[in-house]
């Protein structure tokens, strides 16, 4: 196998990082959830509860996630294609990405940036925050040239052939990506950094409504890598092919065209908005759910076909035939178990007639962990185990450990989501440092709350025996690669290229929808004319 | 591979038959029922509140009412909402800061809250909805935000 040096030297550092902020994000969590729970001790006061919720958000749902998946781009996309990344971009990508990263994590752990990781305006933070996000963005775009340039020489050199499904994954990833991204960073630079250092008035539903541009592709930009890997890793464990290419093709382009144009679906309770541009999101939210219905059918297809090849029979008997000892396999698996009942929830959510009672509760709580916070990310650690000991050409530390450890986490996340849901149900907010409101709120909040706790401090500990694992592999275990056995390197036949290989004409509908989707709100907010309101800090401190 | 494609056409069949379901029950609940959403197109300014929106209740008929409402860091003004009989409510709530939201628990009350603007919404309470209820801010709008609180109370007789 060629050597790819500065490749796996960016994917080991950003892997490390992603970890760090994994831990610290954890830590976060941890403190957030026994302080916020009824009966359990607070472990910090107010200001440092919403700083540390904070610091959850960004560094779980930013951080942790980009910074795994330019390192998963970094290994796997030079290996498929046989292609060199480019170091001066992949160096002044990880420079950018950490320096930004380092800014904003300062401000926020000083207690100077508690405006939560959706920093709605005027709620105003200090200017390193929005600042450090912008340098973050623009390290991750220059990550994006770094994996496109390689593509492009790629297919120079390949000019009929099909990509391979996981690199195909990346590609339509970064695509997302680079949809929702500028209009939040143009927004970031031309109102939010002027608010924080002079005093800009802003107006809360336009600046609103450029960061639900970004928040929900984002969501994709998340998932999407983790679409990949699974399409990549659970055939090659099995050792069967993909139940169907062209549908897993057929799923990155619905990902690609309608991941965008869906954002209002997080504005349905705003004022401002007409419930025809609202309905219009809510549409194309139905559609976005489809490449993962395609996903979840595609992949319990190839799994059945690989546990009846083993001998299982009757309607279910080949599930028992599947590899559940393999920490990679079922991590992954586990993970598109628990992303069902998040694609369910999902729907909910998106339909705004139900949106009414679960809106800003702890139901949306619920919702993320099972799609952000497991989907995303017990999939990134099912990765890890085949992924760190290749990367530092080490044995995993502990293999019985990391047989474990996924189901202590689906058990755990199981718990907590479902208990969220019931809470949010209940009408429970979330992002509320005392949430029975000194004795005002229904004893039924009590129950629910005391469970999601439990389940919180199960998968807590599987994320701690996880990174515990990982510091172990890299550090403390016999050379060697044990990663291969787990996730054997099975090369892929290409086939010949057809429309659904084709980027450029799905990048180019995309935009067309995301034009017509986002320029009925943005003609409703500015043809009314703005509202203008000056910042004022979380502190009460009025700034303009 | 002819049986395999089959069925990949009969689940692309099953899934656009399903969220065809969820549009147009969705269309239907939302436009016959009138389940819409909050979409009152009303700016203010707010240095000058105080012209636009008197916090407080005012009956328009029997039964219906207007509660004009303003949330600040970290109240909302009136904290004390008392209705006898009400059929219908229309709230009108602004911000004088930052984004709150206004939830009242239990209900499907639940709406955003923005300085600039003015949400308007209408609400029908259940017949059977009787005694003391929880308003809370759903919004996350500062270090206080968990005090920011209200009560409504509903009077039946």
């Amino acid at each position: 196998m060629a050597d790819f040096g500065h490749e796996d030297r960016f994917a080991r550092v950003s892997i490390v990082f992603s970890f760090i902020a994994l831990g610290l994000g954890g830590l976060f969590g941890l403190v957030q959830l026994i302080t916020r729970t009824p009966y359990m001790p607070k472990l910090v006061n107010e200001a440092g509860y919403y700083a540390v919720l904070t610091g959850h958000g960004v560094l779980m749902a930013i951080v942790w996630t980009a910074f795994f998946i330019m390192g998963f781009a970094a290994y796997l996309v030079p290996r498929e294609l046989g292609v060199r990344l480019s170091p001066k971009l992949l160096w002044a990508a990880l420079l950018l990405s950490v320096a930004g990263t380092a800014a904003a994590a300062t401000v926020i752990l000083a207690g100077k940036a508690t405006v939560l990781y959706t920093f709605y305006a005027p709620l105003a933070a200090h200017a390193a925050f929005y600042l450090g996000a912008a340098v973050l963005i623009i390290g991750t775009w220059i990550f994006a040239a770094a994996i496109f340039k390689a593509y492009l020489e790629w297919r120079r050199a390949n000019k009929d052939k099909e990509a391979p499904i996981a690199t195909l994954g990346v590609l339509a990833t970064l695509i997302i990506w680079l949809e929702a991204t500028p209009p939040l960073a143009f927004m970031v630079l031309k109102d939010l950094v002027p608010m924080a250092l002079a005093g800009k008035y802003v107006d809360p539903l336009e600046t609103r409504t450029y960061f639900w541009y970004f928040g929900h592709p984002l969501v994709y930009f998340w998932l999407v890598p983790a679409v990949a890997f699974w399409y990549y890793a659970i055939p090659r464990i099995l050792g069967v092919r993909l139940f169907s290419r062209s549908m897993a093709k057929v799923a990155y382009i619905l990902f690609i065209v309608a991941s965008t144009p869906v954002g209002l679906h997080h504005q349905f309770m705003d004022p401002g908005i007409s419930g025809f541009a609202k309905f219009f999101h809510t549409v194309t939210t139905y559609m976005v759910a489809t490449p993962s219905l395609l996903t979840a059918f595609n992949l319990i297809a190839t799994m059945e076909r690989a546990g009846r090849a083993a001998g299982g029979r009757g309607f279910l008997g080949w599930v028992w035939r599947l590899p559940w000892g393999n920490p990679v396999f079922a991590g992954s698996a586990l993970s598109l178990i628990l992303f069902g009942f998040g694609g369910i929830g999902g729907i909910i959510n998106a339909s705004y007639t139900l949106n009414y009672i679960v809106h800003n509760t702890m139901w949306i709580v619920g919702h993320f962990h099972l799609t952000v916070g497991t989907a995303v990310t017990l999939t990134f650690m099912a990765a890890s185990y085949a992924l760190v000991p290749s990367l530092f050409g080490r044995e995993l530390a502990s293999i019985r450990l990391a047989r474990v450890q996924p189901y202590l986490w689906f058990v755990g996340m199981l718990i907590f989501s479902l208990a969220l849901h019931l809470a949010g149900l209940y009408g429970v907010p979330r992002r509320v440092y005392d949430v029975m409101y000194g004795g005002a709120a229904p004893a039924s909040w009590v129950a629910p709350l005391l469970v999601a706790a439990m389940g919180g401090i199960v998968f807590w500990s599987s994320g701690a025996l996880f990174l515990l694992e990982m510091m172990a592999t890299m550090l403390r275990a016999r050379p060697g690669s044990q990663g291969v056995q787990l996730l054997p390197a099975v090369p892929e036949s290409l086939g010949r290229k057809t429309v659904l290989d084709s980027l450029k004409l799905w990048v180019l509908i995309a935009v067309v929808l995301i034009a017509i989707g986002w320029s009925i709100p943005f003609y409703e907010i500015y043809s009314r004319g703005l509202s203008p309101v000056p910042p004022v800090g979380p502190d009460g401190v009025k700034l303009g | 591979m002819g049986d395999s494609h089959r069925l990949e056409y009969v689940w692309i069949g099953v899934v656009v038959a399903m969220l065809a379901g969820f549009t147009l029950i969705l269309a239907y609940t939302s436009e016959a029922k009138g389940y819409g959403t909050p979409d009152s197109a009303v700016t203010c300014d707010v240095k000058k509140l105080e012209e636009q929106i008197t916090p407080g209740v005012r009956q328009l008929g029997p039964g219906i009412y207007e509660v004009n409402l303003v949330g600040a860091q970290w109240s909302w003004n009136p904290n004390r909402i008392v209705l006898e009989n009400p059929k219908k409510v229309i709230f009108r709530i602004t911000s004088a800061d930052v984004l709150h939201g206004f939830e009242i628990v239990g209900t499907s009350v639940n709406v955003m809250v923005m300085p600039g603007y003015i949400a308007e919404i209408e609400w029908m309470p259940p017949e059977g909805l009787e005694g003391d209820l929880l308003i809370v801010c759903n919004e996350y709008c500062g270090l206080a935000h968990h005090q920011m609180k209200a009560t409504l109370t509903i009077v039946r007789g």
